[in-house]
């Protein structure tokens, strides 16, 4: 099969965007990637967007951001799988240079989820299961959804409040590094701690934050991606599983079946086992999920997470850094734009780029993970070197 | 604008008028014997839509929970609600809010029962109860 690179990166300042409406926050992380790639934008044959929408007033974000960017005729969708549509966005992109229809494609994530008032905004996600069974009557509420699985975690393997804060504090001391997060300030154990309680025993700084922001990724065949750069980074193997919208159906609430699985696949695909990765960007939606994340995709045997965030094992200097962007919690997490952001960070890291957050590259291979939902989708992708 | 959903339950309304009346019930599929819950009228096993509906049981329980204290826009006139997962005997799993008590004595493997409710409109739910 033919190899696809990622070829320019680009990355809009995250936060609350009021300065801008869809197009224009599209239009930052759009020309940013083009300018890096060196591309013509008549040569982009296919521009896939992604963005789950419903927080803001366009309902065709794809042919908007496009013809802001005067890419108008390019072949285009929007697609979504709600927080995993970045990853959804890229993998799609690579399909159509795989598939033969043109060597250059672009993903491009976007979000505005901040034009709806906040208690909007959260019911909005919390609808992302069963409307029917789960939110009608219930108000399930996104962090009530990995509140469950945090309180089954904690039963079953004496994971703590105090561990989930560990990744919060990390989260914060990269975010802090990062210019484009939306939070760049440290925060104490305890100040997370006495966090308000948002859905127990989720305090606000288990959570992350509502986001605008958007990410783009440039793609190319091998042909043209050698032509176009000396650093070629390369999607080495993709991985997407999905699972029940329900959580009654779910077997157990201790990990994410469809993240263990898309992992499989994507250490199948790239031919790389969880020790080859030097670097990687796991779903830290809320605390708890990043330390599932660790578990999932075999950094760590199951319930031993809690001992990896405790030993430093996932900062720099540790056996695998993650999220040395901020993560989705200081970072922001724009629902849509989140994938290709992690693209755009790991892709820094294998690249050298990453400055004051750099990661030691050993085997120049880098993980990014995505989940969408509360694992009703999960998309994880190997990037390369070489 | 302010959207409103009419959501069919034209192949379910038998879940809703058990409800009613206290009573709480399934499909099960005649083709292949697969219970479901969420009731549905196509079987995901077979996808036979061959199906008759059986008594669900009440007693359960609790795999795991929680007390959702920020609400979504729909709900912020209830007061903060704490939300189980419960296993019914023949093992189906349910959601559903949980009554009794304070999340600090709330244990997971603890038994509890479902209790049908009726909303200030009218319309028909369920919630567990700590037993
Ligand atoms: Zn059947």
């Amino acid at each position: 099969m033919s190899r696809v690179a990622i070829v320019g990166l680009g990355h809009s300042k995250f936060g609350r965007r009021t300065d801008v409406d869809v197009a224009e926050l599209a239009f930052e992380s759009i020309k940013q990637a083009i300018d890096d790639a060196g591309v013509d934008k008549k040569d982009i044959k296919n521009v896939v967007v992604g963005s789950a929408g419903g927080w803001y007033e366009e309902s065709l974000p794809a042919v908007i951001v496009n013809e802001y960017a005067g890419l108008t005729s390019v072949g285009t969708m929007r697609v979504e799988a709600a927080c995993a549509s970045g990853s959804a966005a890229v993998k799609t992109a690579y399909n159509s240079i795989v598939s033969g229809e043109g060597d250059i494609a672009m993903a491009v994530g976007v979000e505005k989820m901040t034009e709806v008032d906040t208690l909007t905004s959260v019911e909005l996600i919390g609808r992302a299961g069963s409307y029917m069974w789960e939110f009608e009557n219930y108000g399930m509420t996104f962090p009530a959804y990995y509140a469950l699985y945090a309180v089954a975690h904690m039963d079953k393997f004496g994971t703590t409040e105090e561990d989930m804060g560990r990744v919060a504090v990390k989260a914060h001391h990269y975010g802090a590094m990062n210019p484009l997060a939306q939070f760049q300030k440290e925060v104490t154990l305890e100040k997370v701690l006495s966090s308000q309680v948002v859905s127990w025993p989720l305090k606000l700084y288990d959570a992350c934050p509502l986001t605008d922001g958007s990410a783009t990724v440039v793609l190319a065949s091998e042909e043209v991606a050698k032509k176009l750069t000396d650093t070629p980074i390369w999607i080495r193997g993709v991985g997407y599983s999905s699972d029940s919208a329900n959580l009654s159906k779910r077997d157990d609430y201790v990990g994410l079946a469809a993240s263990v699985e898309a992992a499989r696949r994507a250490y199948e695909a790239a031919k790389v086992t969880p020790r080859d990765i030097d670097v990687a960007t796991c779903h830290d939606c809320f605390t708890i999920a990043e330390l599932m994340a660790y578990e999932d995709l075999g950094f760590c045997k199951k319930g031993e997470a809690a001992a990896m965030i405790r030993e430093g094992q996932t900062e720099v200097g540790g056996r695998i850094p993650v999220n040395l962007d901020g993560g989705l919690k200081a970072k922001g997490h724009p629902i849509g734009a989140t994938g290709v952001s992690m693209m755009v960070e790991i892709s820094k890291q294998l690249r050298g780029e990453a400055g004051n957050h750099q990661a030691p590259i050993r085997n120049g291979v880098g993980l990014v993970h995505n989940v969408g939902g509360t694992g009703h989708y999960a998309y994880v992708s190997i990037l390369s070197r070489n | 604008m302010s959207l409103r959903f009419d959501i069919p339950i034209a192949r379910t309304h038998q879940f809703w008028d058990a409800l009613r009346v206290g009573k709480f019930v399934t499909t099960k599929c005649k083709a292949c014997g697969n219970v479901s819950f969420p009731p549905q009228g196509d079987c995901p096993n077979c996808m036979s839509s061959d199906h008759e509906w059986v008594d669900l049981g009440t007693d359960a329980t609790l795999v795991t929970y929680t007390f959702v204290q920020i609400t979504p826009a729909s709900f912020v006139k209830n007061d903060p609600y704490m939300i189980a997962i419960g296993k019914l005997s023949s093992g189906l799993k349910v959601l559903a809010w949980l009554e009794g008590g304070k999340v600090e004595n709330v244990k997971i493997g603890e038994r509890m029962h479902l209790e049908a409710r009726a909303s200030e409109e009218g319309n028909p739910y369920y919630v567990f109860v700590r037993s």
